[in-house]
């Protein structure tokens, strides 16, 4: 495959795709209509399913071939235009200072054609806008240097070109497997997994029926696979300062079959989150999420989620990473504030879980810390408090409590100071406003 | 008034007592529709006085408490005003103080249905990055609400914060 070399201007002259594009497409359907039919294939004669598959190869060939001619891409002053639609022609225009982020991932089978995805993040879209798929991995890259820095041009007032760092992406952290593996295997859903087969081999030996230990197996099989997938979306973890924007981002890469490289803007960062699950306190491991603006967060159980700064870590280098993301706010320490429990009468509203709320609130950030067996860590920036409130119900106001409640963009981080001491807590409450306004004046 | 929900600074804004009296209507409205739907029912099956007796006390004795609540909730609402960001406070049993910075505000609605407009009321809703923010001050008079709408708005433009 030859890719001719990125012309640094880019503009006014467009540009396609790969032209394996339709065939990474059908990929999928050539594999499926191969296992589904090659018992007939091999006997010589092409069964009903074998027609079918073909017949539909043909047309999303066809179709694809169609879709890949009429699909062009190029750079008009500060926005990237991108041309489809076979039969609806669409005509898109992203705005390059609009730009939150680019993400580039590589599903298996474009991976082996040396093809990946760029995926745009545009600024008040909920979803992601822009996609353009696929393209060589090395114009991939281009493209999207391209794209941040003429963001970055547009944003420091349309001055000219800004100089990047030379390209030097410098590694922060990296996960290596052995710990991955470990982390996966000390998981809640290992705890869970355990409790299930224990449960119901008890079941089965008090019932006698000894041969439906095979009844565990699909528990195992479900505890496997989403380990598995896990492993295999974490794998590589690694976390380097972006080239792209040396100023403000970070570059986070990982996937064992699909390959992921996401950007994160150090500018979009609303909070972080520290997770300790109880197996890992042993080892004194964390992981880290951060929430972007424009980004809601975690994709639904089970799967790995964007959100995801490092799956699994030594609780310094989590924290340190945490600094790293909470640049914009002075890269403040997040065991530097100090967080106190809620008064012990707070127990006849939480009986057994007060013990493991706390709250504090720092120069820099507002903190909270809740759960039993997943300790989670929430710190927002002053900053990036988006609105403040105070909640007290009927049982809460006889026992002279009270809620506090951070609001932030959707995303993984609440900051929540549950049953706090009502006289004081609006106190804090005033003093988190007059925090805010302060963080807000000095960043505007 | 505890302490939790003081005055912060400026005094509380009270909303308009036509709240209390929209809600009221509605009450009255629904307590009586009730009320003829329990008597159609009772001819219909010709149940006992007794019980027919009971469910009307029943719906009476709701309804009253119904009319107390309302005139509680609507004097437990109140905003105020300040020069960075808006107080707001409601709920005489679950309480609620909600401030938000005109810089975070994203975008003001003033909302008002038929009922409202017979009463001649509207509700500010204030928007921001967080779908959390639970900013809404409902029964302000008209011209109050579109008041309150024009100043945040200018004030959220000229206070803006990036996200």
């Amino acid at each position: 495959m030859t890719v001719p070399a990125v012309d640094p201007p880019l503009e006014r002259q467009y540009r396609r795709l790969s032209p394996l594009t339709p065939l990474v497409r059908s990929g999928i359907l050539v594999v499926a209509a191969l296992a589904s039919t090659w018992e007939d294939v091999l006997h010589g004669d092409l069964g009903p399913v074998g027609w079918i598959f073909l017949t539909m190869l043909v047309a999303g060939t066809a179709y694809g071939t169609a879709s890949w001619l009429r699909t062009k891409y190029w750079i008009e002053g500060d926005e990237l235009r991108v041309d489809t639609g076979v039969v609806t022609r669409q005509s898109r225009r992203i705005r390059v200072d609009r730009l939150q982020g680019i993400d580039i991932v590589q599903p298996l089978v474009a991976r082996l054609f040396g093809l990946a995805e760029l995926k745009m993040d545009v600024a008040g879209g909920r979803a992601r806008e822009g996609s353009l798929a696929f393209l060589p991995l090395r114009e991939a890259e281009d493209l999207r240097e391209v794209l941040l820095s003429r963001r970055d041009a547009v944003r420091a007032g349309r001055s000219g070109p800004v100089v990047h760092g030379a390209g030097q992406e410098q590694v922060i952290a990296r996960l290596d497997l052995p710990t991955l593996v470990l982390s996966l295997l000390l998981s809640l859903e290992t705890i869970g997994f355990v409790l299930v087969a224990v449960a119901t081999w008890a079941a089965l030996m008090a019932s006698g029926h000894l041969r439906g230990v095979a009844a565990v197996l699909p528990v195992l099989i479900g505890f496997a696979f989403t380990q598995l997938r896990k492993l295999s979306a974490y794998y590589d973890f690694t976390v380097s300062s972006s080239p792209a924007a040396a100023d403000a981002g970070l570059l986070v890469r990982r996937g064992l079959f699909e390959l992921n490289a996401q950007t994160i803007s150090l500018a979009r960062v609303q909070g972080v989150v520290v997770s300790e699950p109880f197996l890992w306190r042993g080892f004194g491991w964390a992981s880290l999420e951060v929430a972007l603006a424009g980004q809601p967060g975690s994709e639904g159980e089970g799967r790995p989620a964007a959100s995801t700064v490092m799956p699994v870590a030594p609780r310094a280098a989590v924290l340190a990473l945490a600094r790293t993301l909470l640049a914009a706010s002075g890269g403040p320490d997040l065991d530097a504030v100090v967080l106190t429990p809620p008064p012990g009468r707070a127990r006849w509203a939480a009986p057994v879980v007060w013990r493991f709320m706390a709250t504090g609130i720092g120069p820099e950030l507002v903190v909270s810390r809740r759960g039993v067996l997943v300790r989670r860590t929430h710190a927002v920036p002053h900053a990036r408090v988006q609105s403040l409130q105070l909640h007290q119900g009927p049982g809460q106001r006889r026992l002279g409590l009270a809620d506090l409640q951070v609001d932030s963009p959707p995303g993984p981080v609440a900051v929540r100071g549950r049953h706090r001491d009502a006289a004081e807590v609006r106190a804090v409450l005033d003093r988190e406003v007059a925090l805010t306004r302060r963080a807000r004046l000095s960043a505007r | 008034m505890d302490e939790l929900f003081a005055r912060p600074g400026t005094d509380w804004r009270p909303v308009s007592p036509a709240l209390a009296r929209l809600r009221r209507t509605v009450l009255v409205a629904a307590a009586a529709l009730v009320l003829v739907g329990l008597s159609v029912l009772a001819v219909l099956f010709s149940a006992p006085a007794a019980v027919w007796v009971l469910a009307v006390v029943v719906v009476l004795v709701a309804g009253v408490v119904g009319w107390l609540v309302i005139g509680r909730n609507a004097r437990w609402w109140g905003y105020a005003e300040r020069d960075e960001d808006l107080y707001i406070k409601h709920g005489a049993m679950f309480r609620k103080l909600v401030v938000v910075p005109y810089g975070r505000m994203q975008y003001v609605d003033v909302q008002a249905g038929p009922l409202d407009q017979a009463f001649k009321v509207a509700s500010v809703h204030l928007h921001t990055a967080s779908p959390g923010t639970s900013a809404r001050i409902p029964g302000l008079p008209a011209t109050e609400a579109a008041r309150l709408r024009d100043r945040l708005t200018a004030l959220g433009e000229s206070q803006a914060a990036g996200l």
